[in-house]
């Protein structure tokens, strides 16, 4: 099979806070029309490697987006980031969180694309809220509109179905598998084993800071075990869960 | 950059917006102003009728405030870094195509609101500096320019120095020592000189007043700017002046042409503030600062109602210092003395300046309380649950801020009546009224959560129970003080003052013990 160039490249992340190393030497790529699960117990350092890539945190190692070094301003013209607390301006509205979004990434003819997503994710009718005026999970959902608006070729969601509707879930799978198809590459943070059932391609287990094991779905379909099986083996926490 | 003005436009547009929307963010909005006005056409028209309190006393003053916020927030930033920042620029502005030279240039922009905020802070306290001192006709407009030139560039400094002590932790150690020689050997020089003074208002003087500390960096600085309110444009104002253009300047230029990568130093303060922010609209601010101060000696005893009076005391000792001490007990007590001892009129007998410290003590109480403790009882659904009438748990549940306000009361007035060579009785007195109108603050923030429900706004809050005060406690306030004035006997005064809060306390009370009857009436 011939390999393709990844989209996403990280080589080498390490992120030490204080005494704790959260991210040790973590290593992974992810392809254009792929969808990568980063998997692992709450502390395991999701998070902080999603925050390294998206370029908030200080690290060892390197991190290319589309061949661009993640900090670069080419590199975030072409990566949306979905945070696990969604945080709006408090005195702007949906719209014009919208706008500022289009403005900051210089974005053209956008306004069809995010009338579709407002009716996508039943925000139409609040359009015109202030941040403040909504829950969270319509943050939630204002956040996922934003990191979609600027049709990204790598997407970063951590722990994107906390908070949603149903309805919102389903929706956000159903885009999760477009943004496949369109050939962005797609990179998912969760704990939550059952949540990322049936539509990921690549799952990396993460466990104290470290890359516990690499799975690909037709690796996991060889093995004949089940992907929680294998997630309890590798962490060791299935006492503690059950 | 377009995009990052489109940002601060919209957000100032949809804030007047906000404002004209809502009735009552409004009516707080013109009384604002019109005070603001009103200071400032009094500031204009009427002469300073200036009692004669020292320069040097204003210069001690001054450099003592701007250590005192420099130095906590240096310590505070030394621990979670400083931000101009909010969870809403870190998610969608620093993770978008903008350089980061552009985004520190919107963080000052944004900055500015909180520059008006002190601004306002120091326009009311000009009626007293201009009573007191004898200052500059552009004296005022100098004390502004300090207080600018504090609001720029404390967390610029903050983001420069935990940029350098989040790489190592011993920096940080070094950073605290550093902290604890300055306040240390400021406060030995301060004690020295005033064993030799014995007086507080001549050691500040003394210690401050002097070319050590006016070009001592960025704290002599900012005081030096200040200072040329009552000395004029002298040498030291021009290096200050040109110390901290030249701070505020360089630091973001060299962050700018360093290429530095702020935005990790700026996250875990961002993240610190949003907490804050959350805890101060739920009133939950105690909580927030809480420490684990261990289980020993820990328990709640009561039964019924009666456990949330022992629970709450618990809650203390893990807030405060020592017992009932903590940072509002520090802040009565110092700034009720300070007062007193600028205050204009030194030729008060002690029973008058005994009721003008517990006039001031009342102020600092109204403008420090918001909802009270009880505030964070209601967010959660415990208290609903308690078998108890609804009286019995407010009862219970308001009664430690009474305790705590007879604790601060009795620490006050006991100073005071030393220093000033007050009367027993008057003390005594003094100490009721103090928990008795602290009682009325409580009762009134309650029922007026129960008419208006909750009012997230603290200065809306303080706008509200201004009003309550205005129509309920003023007339016993100024019969009091008629009295005190017009026969001389301010014992008499403070006792009316004491007996005419107590009837509000308790009518305040009977109306909003309902409000914990069920879960809607908190709304």
């Amino acid at each position: 099979m011939q390999r393709e160039i990844s989209m996403l490249k990280v080589n080498n992340l390490t992120k030490r806070y204080k005494q704790v190393l959260a991210a040790n030497n973590v290593s992974f790529e992810v392809c254009p029309g792929e969808i990568a699960v980063l998997l692992g117990p709450n502390g395991a350092g999701k998070s902080t490697t999603i925050k390294s890539i998206a370029g908030l945190l200080r690290f060892d190692g390197t991190i290319t987006i589309g061949g661009k070094d993640n900090k670069s301003v080419e590199a975030k013209r072409i990566f949306g980031y979905v945070p696990e607390t969604p945080a709006l301006y408090e005195t702007l509205t949906v719209w014009e969180h919208i706008e500022f979004i289009a403005r900051a990434y210089n974005l053209e003819n956008w306004g069809e694309t995010a009338r579709a997503l407002l009716v996508r994710f039943e925000m139409d009718d609040k359009k015109d809220k202030l941040g403040k005026e909504l829950s969270k999970g319509m943050q939630q959902k204002v956040s996922l509109i934003c990191a979609l608006m600027i049709k990204p070729a790598m997407i970063m969601f951590d722990e994107p179905m906390i908070g949603l509707d149903p309805k919102a879930i389903k929706e956000l799978k159903d885009i999760f598998l477009e943004l496949k198809n369109s050939g962005c590459a797609v990179l998912i943070s969760t704990h939550i084993i059952d949540s990322i059932e049936g539509f990921w391609d690549k799952v990396l287990i993460m466990n104290k800071g470290e890359i516990a094991a690499v799975l690909t779905r037709d690796e996991l379909m060889a093995r004949g075990e089940s992907l929680e099986d294998i997630f309890f083996s590798v962490t060791g926490r299935e006492e503690t869960s059950q | 950059m377009k995009a990052l003005v489109y940002l601060v436009i919209k957000t100032l547009k949809n804030l007047v917006r906000g404002i004209f929307r809502k009735p009552s963010a409004l009516i707080g909005f013109i009384v604002v102003f019109a005070f603001v006005s009103l200071l400032i056409w009094t500031n204009h028209v009427n002469p300073a009728n200036i009692k004669g309190a020292s320069s040097e006393l204003f210069t001690g003053i001054v450099m003592t405030y701007f250590l005192f916020l420099y130095t906590m927030s240096l310590n505070s930033g030394l621990e979670k870094g400083s931000t101009y920042f909010r969870m809403a620029d870190v998610n969608l502005v620093f993770t978008a195509p903008i350089k980061p030279g552009n985004i520190l240039m919107y963080a000052f922009i944004r900055q500015t609101g909180g520059i008006l905020t002190m601004l306002y802070f120091t326009l009311c306290l000009t009626p007293v500096l201009r009573e007191n001192f004898a200052l500059q006709p552009y004296g005022i407009w100098m004390i502004f320019a300090s207080v600018t030139a504090f609001s720029l560039s404390y967390p610029l400094i903050n983001m420069l120095l935990y940029s350098w002590v989040s790489k190592d932790n011993k920096r940080k150690k070094v950073g605290k020592y550093v902290l604890y020689v300055l306040w240390g050997s400021t406060l030995a020089i301060f004690l020295l000189d005033l064993a030799r003074t014995r007086n507080i208002g001549a050691s500040l003087g003394n210690v401050f007043d002097n070319p050590i500390a006016k070009y001592f960096p960025v704290i002599g600085w900012t005081g030096s700017i200040a200072s040329a309110a009552v000395y004029g444009i002298t040498t030291e104002v021009y290096v200050g002046t040109a110390g901290m253009v030249l701070l505020i300047l360089g630091i973001p230029m060299t962050l700018f042409r360093l290429n530095l990568d702020f935005y990790e130093d700026v996250l875990e303060g961002t993240e610190y503030l949003e907490a804050v922010v959350k805890a101060k609209r739920t009133g939950n601010t105690m909580a927030f600062y809480a420490k684990n101060k261990g289980r020993s000696g820990n328990s709640i005893s009561g039964k019924g109602a009666r456990a949330i009076l022992t629970k709450q005391f618990l809650e203390y000792k893990r807030t405060s210092f020592f017992f009932l001490f903590d940072v509002t007990t520090v802040i009565i007590i110092i700034s009720s003395i300070v007062y007193r001892l600028i205050s204009s009129n030194r030729n008060m007998s002690p029973d008058g300046t005994m009721f003008s410290i517990l006039c001031f003590a009342i102020y600092m109480l109204f403008i420090s309380q918001g909802y009270g403790r009880l505030n964070i009882e209601m967010e959660k659904p415990f208290i609903y649950l308690i078998p108890a009438s609804a009286s019995k748990k407010l009862f219970y549940a308001t009664m430690p801020e009474h305790i705590k306000n007879l604790f601060d009361g009795m620490l006050l007035f006991a100073l005071a009546g030393i220093l000033f060579k007050a009367g027993l009785l008057t003390v005594l007195a003094c100490i009721m009224a103090y928990v008795v109108l602290g009682s009325v603050f409580v009762y009134t923030s309650i029922l007026a959560r129960r008419i208006f429900g909750s009012i997230q706004s603290r200065f809306l809050l303080l706008i509200v129970k201004l009003i309550f005060y205005v129509i309920f406690l003023s007339p016993g306030i100024f019969a009091a003080a008629f009295a005190g004035a017009f026969t001389g006997n301010w014992f008499l005064g403070v006792l009316m003052m004491g007996g005419w809060s107590l009837i509000f306390a308790l009518i305040f009370f009977a109306f909003s013990s309902g409000i914990l009857n069920n879960i809607e009436a908190r709304e």
